[in-house]
């Protein structure tokens, strides 16, 4: 592997941060829209130890709760527990293959949005199940066709060991 | 890729894992006012420069839309330009009779919205304005039509305002016309019903008909008189002593990409009343559909 793969991965990482923050409120309802930032704290998950994983969600969780204050830690219990998790499962279960990595954003993005709304308790009833059973599953779904098409155009730069990141 | 068994968790992954996690419900449990220093603190530092990139997108976005409304906004200053030296004077006149000292002119701010995904926080609102524009907490939001909020915290660069959807949000209001004067507040704190206000605090004896006009009162000096908050469609409940009213609100949260802040100045002479609010300026007529006395209680 050449020294300048690494540099790429994290430039993928960088360019799915700065579309989170540019083209994300162009691409419909923010309930919507696929949710970069978890993209790509998933990429980098599934390509590092548990760990270093746990505390990118944690850091990722930190800003996005710094985003919407109102709702803060929640954000970070879910991204750490994700990016752990993703981490350890796709060390123990999944292959490496582009069907099961878009299911692995899609069930990340759908987990993420339940222990939000469960842990903040702002949501109840009839609206927890419109969010769990409808818009979060959107979401992922959005999500999961954005990963897999940043995997596909950057499949040369993506295809890193985890060892290496 | 190759997946190596090195990759299951070592004993110092488990360790930073649950220090994350402990970490995490440290920070769920912290006051608010400790929170939102964190969050102001933040976003005032690392996360500035996506914010700036953020609200560049954002004007980005709508500038073709806002190019257009610059053009009629022209247009009509261009017509009202050319009656405007003799309303000046008319209104220098009507000063001098009255002994009002010259009013300072009031200003505002213009912010864009920077939506943020949090299902389970919709009630807050981040600006892409701060302390650099001199926005100070507690001043009143405004889309155009109507109120959206107000200013809870200030960072140097972005604010969070809290919208009128929130549990804590309260403003002094009163009919188009005058006739009628209620508090207003979030008609649930969740579910469906949040999108919704009431009128609270009306005499038993008071009706107020559907489609009437609520703006605010000016009572309490936060918010200026005359901003229009939403209309009346039906009466929710009724106590011993008050009847309390359904508001449909005139802005929605979610629908608002541009807010105005209006700066201090804008609310302070207004409080008090009379024809300096603001109700002519989002074009508040001031008759209302009749109301008056309720019919007595069965």
């Amino acid at each position: 592997m050449r020294r300048t793969d690494k540099y790429r991965f994290w430039i993928v990482l960088l360019l799915l941060v700065a579309l989170h923050f540019s083209i994300r409120s162009r691409l419909g309802s923010a309930r919507v829209a696929p949710d970069f930032l978890l993209l790509a704290l998933l990429m980098y998950s599934i390509r590092s130890p548990t760990g270093i994983s746990a505390l990118a969600g944690f850091l990722v969780g930190l800003a996005g709760d710094a985003l919407t204050p109102a709702t803060f830690g929640a954000g970070m219990l879910a991204h750490t527990l994700v990016a752990y998790f993703a981490s350890w499962a796709k060390a123990v279960f999944f292959a490496e293959n582009l069907i099961v990595n878009g299911c692995l954003f899609l069930g990340g993005t759908w987990v993420r949005n339940l222990i939000v709304a469960l842990v903040s308790g702002r949501l109840k009833g009839g609206m927890l199940g419109w969010e769990l059973l409808f818009w979060s599953p959107l979401q992922g779904l959005t999500t999961a066709v954005a990963g897999v098409i940043v995997l596909v155009l950057f499949r040369d730069w993506l295809a890193v060991r985890r060892t290496d990141v | 890729m190759a997946l190596g068994a090195d990759r299951y968790a070592s004993r110092g992954d488990t360790a930073l894992f649950i220090a994350c996690l402990a970490l995490s419900l440290v920070a769920m449990s912290l006051p608010d006012r400790t929170r939102e220093g964190i969050a102001t603190a933040l976003r005032d530092t690392v996360l500035l420069p996506l914010l700036e990139l953020q609200d560049q997108s954002e004007q980005l976005r709508t500038s073709r839309a806002r190019f257009a409304a610059v053009l009629a906004e022209r247009d009509s200053a261009s017509l009202a330009a050319a009656f405007l030296p003799e309303l000046r004077a008319e209104n220098d006149r009507l000063r001098a009779l009255l002994g009002l000292e010259q009013r300072l002119a009031g200003g505002f701010v213009p912010a864009d919205v920077l939506h943020q995904a949090s299902p389970a926080d919709p009630l807050t609102l981040l600006v892409s304005v701060g302390l650099k524009s001199g926005i100070t907490p507690l001043e009143p939001v405004v889309a155009p039509g109507g109120l959206v909020g107000i200013v809870r915290v200030v960072g140097s660069a972005t604010s969070e305002v809290v919208t009128w959807a929130h549990p804590e949000f309260r403003a002094s209001a009163m009919a188009a016309d005058g006739s009628v004067f209620g508090i207003v507040a979030p008609y649930a704190t969740d579910g469906p019903k949040v999108w919704l206000l009431e009128l609270r605090g009306v005499p038993y004896r008071q009706a107020v008909a559907n489609g009437t006009v609520i703006v605010t009162s000016g009572l309490g000096g936060v918010l200026p008189r005359g901003i229009p908050i939403g209309t009346i469609i039906g009466e929710a409940r009724q106590t011993e002593w008050e009847r309390v009213y359904l508001v449909l609100p005139a802005v929605h949260p979610a629908a608002a990409s541009h807010v105005l802040i209006l700066k201090n100045g804008a609310g302070a002479g207004r409080a008090g009343g009379g024809a300096d609010d603001m109700r002519g300026a989002f074009g508040v007529s001031l008759s209302s559909p009749a109301g008056g006395e309720a019919p007595p209680n069965p």
